[in-house]
């Protein structure tokens, strides 16, 4: 059947709307940004432990934290993005990247700095690690909601 | 992307419900489509039923609690036929404002009343199935109305 109807661009800037309302339900609670900080903080304070503390617990702790923080802010959001890697989703990409690489030139900095017995310089600098992460994050987190408006390159 | 029309997801309910799932997340809960799509629970059911028998919608149901909880995500063959179909829209709309534009340069308004009414044609294209013809006439004066496909009313 082929009737007359007006409104078929009406109906792509109503989806328009409707991918914009989707996109704003994409916000972190404050116990997820509250979690995300205790995880980067645990992951920045690995190298002030002296030899006779094992790391793995603490690894497997952190891994535990952010795998319980992604749990609940899917059943928060209601909302699901596929597992991110380096290259998806394209949105957020270089966020995901500096993440990566902050963190380990922040790790190996403060190696550096103990070993020198710089350790109030290694505190600083893992601190303000922690707070570069959490700015990535949000950026990411902007680039993904700019994805949901976007309809992730469909129409 | 082939821009093809469905007539399965041209209904606007349907079109609302498979935009949202194509907006880039991997799975979206069920009050989080609704509340985006701003419609009632009941046509929600009914919609993602119908999508889900044409193998468009994947669901997953699941409970938190004693809460039930369901999950919608498109398929891959139905990512394809909406990716069709929000292409096709979008050179639709594109062919509307072009023909706003070339009326407005041509000096007439959208909506003369001295202008006789141009009519959109539907036809097929060798291949590829139904297809739209905007026909623009006095002047490159605006066509005033959109077909659709199928006008069948889900709510």
């Amino acid at each position: 059947m082929m009737h007359d109807v007006p409104g078929d661009p009406a109906a792509l800037e109503q989806l328009r709307v409707q991918r914009s309302r989707l996109a704003d339900r994409m916000r972190w609670p404050w116990w997820y940004q509250s979690g995300l900080a205790i995880f980067w903080a645990l992951a920045f304070a690995c190298p002030f432990l002296t030899h006779g503390v094992r790391i793995w617990p603490i690894l497997i702790g952190a891994v535990a934290v952010a795998c319980l923080l992604q749990w609940g802010l899917v059943r928060a959001t209601g909302i699901k993005m596929a597992t991110p890697t380096l290259l998806y989703p394209a949105s957020g990409r270089p966020a995901r990247i500096a993440m990566i690489v902050g963190a380990l030139a922040a790790l190996e900095a403060e190696f550096l700095l103990i070993r020198h017995g710089l350790t109030v310089t290694a505190i600083v600098v893992a601190t303000l690690a922690v707070v570069a992460e959490m700015a990535c994050q949000q950026v990411q987190l902007r680039g993904i909601r700019q994805g949901l408006r976007g309809g992730g390159g469909a129409a | 992307v082939t821009a093809t029309p469905d007539p399965l997801i041209h209904p606007i309910t349907r079109l609302s419900i498979c935009g949202l799932l194509a907006a880039g997340a991997d799975w979206v809960e069920f009050a989080a489509l609704r509340d985006a799509a701003g419609i009632s629970d009941s046509v929600l059911s009914k919609q993602s039923r119908v999508l889900e028998d044409a193998g468009y919608v994947e669901v997953r149901k699941g409970a938190v609690g004693r809460r039930p909880r369901t999950w919608f995500r498109l398929t891959a063959g139905g990512r394809q036929a909406v990716q069709g179909h929000l292409a096709w829209l979008a050179q639709l709309e594109e062919t509307v404002s072009a023909g706003t534009r070339d009326a407005r340069q041509a000096g007439h308004l959208p909506g003369d009343r001295d202008q006789p009414a141009s009519e959109p044609e539907f036809g097929e294209l060798p291949g590829k199935g139904p297809a739209l013809v905007v026909t623009s006439s006095g002047g490159g004066r605006a066509p005033r109305q959109i077909h659709h496909v199928d006008t069948e009313r889900v709510d």
